[in-house]
């Protein structure tokens, strides 16, 4: 039993993770607190249903649809909400991520109707028996395909040009700008990422549960995962969100599922009066 | 406790001459605040009688829900706005309010006023406690803490609703203040009109405090504020124990006016309609918690009248305004927000000069 | 033939705040090492910032005037177009990047530089300034001021500029470790013909190493002239040289 409730935790916790990436690099690069986070998955879960069942495209054709897809949105808010208000107070933007999730929100309830959906792809769906677990094939595949994005993320920041110009343009605006690197393009780019890694995460969640937008419950678990993990740290924002994947599923099944939440945000609290930098950040708090 | 009838000191030795234009002015307000119920309920004027459409859609009660609203906005106008401390919180203090009613007013039975005091008190308290971690982390640490003081109470509600109550929710009884029943909209609109106008005069009084100047002060400058001699740790506490004081009585009417509360009336977005209401009204101001809260309660009314208006033809505005109303409130709700923060980040009381200005000109020009 | 950067009557202001610039022209030809000098506020970042296309991050304008570069007019040029053009920059307060390696933050200097380049470009600054090859792998931010000012100096090295800014580069730091720094450059001059646009407070420092110095005061151009020229000057003497140069 609890080796069954930890796998599942934990293939729940990787998409978490790779959510929380997503998160994080948009943090680290513009420093928002991205409320809208949990939307954004609900937008990956949306265009896949656009893809695969409105469009009929074919499954690889479908997944360039959501990564281009979720890439320009990205872009797209950047653009239009991002950087008229950098520079504003921290309520500022943490509402403008709010106000965008309400428009996200009832834009797409207007478009696909408030009712949930299925979504239905060709990734494998049924289940084995490994070491007394039953393996479901579908969380194996989505916890496969979070830590190939995770590790093909962390390549691209640590040995790309391209990641190292992202790296130096959130370590310091201004100095980025004065060694000569655009700026704005890599914090575009960041957007773009941190949506598309949310897409990603979306699609999984979206095939695991029904498709609606109350996937965005889900989506924000991110937070909580990102301020455990450590605000600054991609690292930690994967081990946040393999913690709160781990303690969601051991608390539904042995406490209720209604107090799955509350434990994620009692962890979280203590966190942030024992350790605020959280579990893998560094000790350098009242910057955000 | 100044009258709200009162002019503004610091405007009358400037216009002496404006004194009678002035009393004639808040006369006719509040001749027309004390009309309005009464035009709601018989909904004619003057023996005209009109239509719903004539009346924007409103009911009195949606002028209720409006003034207990107002209190949730005010008071987080004033902790927010004011104190600089940001709260996603203000739901839990509203939970916190109506579940201490429901100790003591339904499971106890004590008289209405013993569960208002009460629920200030527990309110309070709770403020405090979750103002603690302010003493430890700032910005946006802060934030996420009152975030997870949230979940917390909210827990603490789903279970107090279901180990006592059930799933209906808890009922709440017909409120009397010492003989005064608030059995109908009218006689709650004179209640609630008072309250609101009691809690704008004392949070206003108590910025032009030595306290409510170093808040000010803090939220600009902390050190500016701690050079005037006061502790700002303790004094941003006190303020959070003010404010959620407040939102805890207007839990706890938002309870007994609805007769019924569940865990699931004060959701995280319960929380947030609050923030949305002083941006839009304007952060800082507390003429604006009031305009912010009028806006977000009656638009949706307003504008659902309007498709029932357009509902009858076959255009596809109508029809989607039809079958979509809520999601577009939301939409118009949230675009409101959007551009009020990139084009007018002091809210629509900040828009109000300007605009006048602009006809100045154009009068003269 | 035109001078590699030519400042022409530049005027700039911060907001509605009075002019920090008052038609400041001055030139720097290619190899050469020209200095800055003058009190606090005398407009001396300003004028940096100008020709780096940075006075809009900072809420600033051009207001009249040109910056020509080989004879093109960069004036509203954005930042990382001037250095691309050749024009980089050590800014004030060193501004490395706190959390990357040494070498990543060369490496974010050399990036305008074809991929085939870089690596040669690199090696040269850690053959300059060996302290930072020992240093490679360390983080900016933990390394002292003087390490920071050579990795700034090197970071702008790294781009290969035909033309360098730096803004106030020996403040905060000791005698010795200026003199070193002040050395090299003279090394980068001699070896690559980078010429140099520096910030200095100390007059004595910029009249020993460079070429020429312009003194700003209240945002206008006060004195000009070779460092033999000032050297004698009586009103340099007395205002900035000190009572005691000289003897």
């Amino acid at each position: 039993m609890l080796g069954q409730v930890l796998f599942s935790g934990l293939a729940l916790g990787s998409i978490y993770g790779l959510v929380a990436l997503g998160f994080v690099v948009i943090l680290k690069a513009t420093d928002v607190f991205n409320f809208a986070q949990g939307m954004f998955v609900v937008c990956g879960a949306y265009l896949a249903v656009t893809a695969l069942s409105l469009l009929g495209l074919p499954f690889p054709l479908a997944i360039l649809f959501i990564i281009l897809g979720a890439a320009l949105m990205g872009m797209g808010v950047h653009a239009a909400l991002i950087r008229p208000l950098s520079g504003r107070p921290i309520l500022s933007i943490i509402m403008v991520t709010i106000a965008l999730s309400i428009v996200m929100r009832a834009g797409i309830e207007i478009l696909y109707g408030p009712a949930g959906r299925t979504l239905s792809t060709p990734l494998p769906s049924g289940g084995f028996l490994f070491a007394g677990l039953r393996i479901s094939q579908l969380h194996l595949t989505a916890a496969a395909v979070s830590w190939l994005c995770m590790l093909a993320f962390g390549l691209f920041f640590r040995f790309t040009s391209v990641g190292l110009l992202m790296r130096a343009a959130a370590d310091s605006h201004e100095a980025a700008t004065i060694a000569g690197v655009k700026v704005d393009a890599m914090n575009r780019l960041a957007w773009a990422i941190g949506f598309t890694l949310a897409a990603i995460g979306g699609l999984f969640l979206g095939q695991l549960q029904i498709v609606s937008t109350e996937l965005e419950t889900i989506g924000l678990l991110a937070l909580p995962a990102v301020v455990i993990g450590g605000m600054q740290s991609i690292p930690g924002a994967i081990l946040g969100g393999l913690l709160v994947g781990v303690i969601e599923q051991l608390a539904s099944t042995y406490i209720s599922p209604k107090s799955a939440d509350v434990m994620i945000y009692a962890l979280l609290l203590v966190i942030l009066l024992v350790r605020p930098w959280g579990l893998l950040g560094q000790k350098a708090i009242n910057r955000v | 406790m100044s009258d709200l009838a009162t002019p503004k000191p610091a405007a009358a030795p400037a216009l002496p001459r404006a004194w009678p234009r002035r009393f004639i002015l808040w006369g006719l307000a509040l001749a027309a605040l004390a009309y309005l119920p009464v035009l709601l309920t018989e909904r004619m004027i003057f023996g005209i009688y009109l239509s719903n459409m004539t009346l924007l859609n409103l009911g009195l009660s949606q002028v209720n829900l409006m003034l207990i609203a107002m209190l949730g906005a005010l008071s987080l106008n004033y902790l927010t706005g004011c104190a600089g401390l940001i709260s996603i919180g203000h739901a839990a203090f509203y939970a916190t309010g109506a579940m201490s009613a429901a100790v003591i007013g339904t499971q106890l039975g004590l008289p209405f006023p013993l569960v208002l005091i009460g629920s200030a008190l527990a309110g309070a308290v709770m403020g405090v406690v979750a103002g603690l971690p302010s003493l430890r982390v700032q910005g946006l640490y802060f934030v996420l803490s009152t975030m997870a003081v949230h979940y917390l109470v909210a827990y603490v509600f789903l279970e107090y609703q279901f180990r006592v109550f059930d799933v209906v929710g808890v009922p709440f009884g017909t409120p009397s203040l010492f003989g005064f029943e608030l059995s109908t909209p009218m006689r709650w609109y004179f209640f609630l009109l008072a309250l609101v106008a009691l809690v704008y005069a004392g949070l206003s009084n108590s910025l032009r405090s030595r306290e409510g100047r170093a808040l000010l002060a803090m939220r600009d400058h902390e050190r500016a504020a701690t050079s005037l001699g006061v502790d700002v740790r303790i004094l941003r506490i006190k303020a959070f124990g003010l404010t959620s004081a407040i939102a805890a009585v207007a839990g706890t009417l938002y309870a007994h006016y609805l007769s019924n509360a569940t865990s699931e009336s004060f959701g995280i977005t319960f929380a947030i309609q609050f923030i949305a209401m002083i941006i839009i009204g304007g952060m800082g101001s507390l003429k604006g918690s009031l305009i912010g809260a009028a806006l977000w309660l009656l638009l949706p009314s307003i504008i659902t009248g309007f498709a029932a208006g357009f509902g009858g033809g076959s255009g596809i505005v109508g029809s989607m305004l039809g079958e979509h109303r809520a999601q577009f409130v939301q939409l118009i709700f949230g675009l409101l927000v959007v551009a009020l923060l990139i084009y007018a980040p002091g809210g629509l009381v900040s828009i109000g000069p300007k605009v006048r200005a602009l006809l100045g000109r154009w009068r003269k020009g | 033939m035109a001078s590699l950067l030519e400042v022409d009557g530049i005027s700039a202001s911060y907001g509605r705040m009075g002019l920090a610039l008052d038609r400041v022209s001055l030139t720097v030809e290619a190899g050469s090492i020209v200095a800055i000098l003058g009190a606090n506020g005398a407009g001396k970042t300003t004028l940096i910032r100008a020709i780096s296309g940075l006075l809009r991050l900072h809420g600033g304008a051009v207001a009249s005037g040109r910056t020509l570069l080989d004879g093109q007019d960069v004036t509203r040029f954005s930042p990382d177009r001037i250095v691309r053009l050749g024009v980089a920059q050590a800014p004030e307060g060193r501004m490395v990047f706190k959390t990357l390696s040494v070498e990543d933050n060369l490496a974010v200097g050399a990036a305008s530089l074809p991929r085939a380049r870089r690596g040669e470009r690199m090696d040269a600054i850690y053959h300059l300034f060996p302290r930072l090859a020992e240093r490679r792998g360390q983080a900016a931010g933990l390394m002292s001021g003087g390490e920071q000012q050579m990795l700034a100096v090197g970071r702008a090295l790294a781009a290969a500029p035909r033309l360098m800014l730096i803004d106030e580069l020996s403040l905060g730091l000791a005698p010795l470790i200026v003199k070193a720094i002040y050395e090299r450059l003279g090394e980068v001059v001699a070896t690559f013909g980078t010429a140099i646009l520096v910030v200095e407070q100390s007059a004595r420092i910029a009249l020993r190493y460079c070429d020429r110095a312009y003194v700003l005061e209240g945002g206008r151009v006060a004195l000009s002239g070779t460092a033999g020229e000032l050297s004698s000057d009586e009103r340099m003497r007395d205002l900035y040289l000190g009572a005691a140069a000289g003897h």
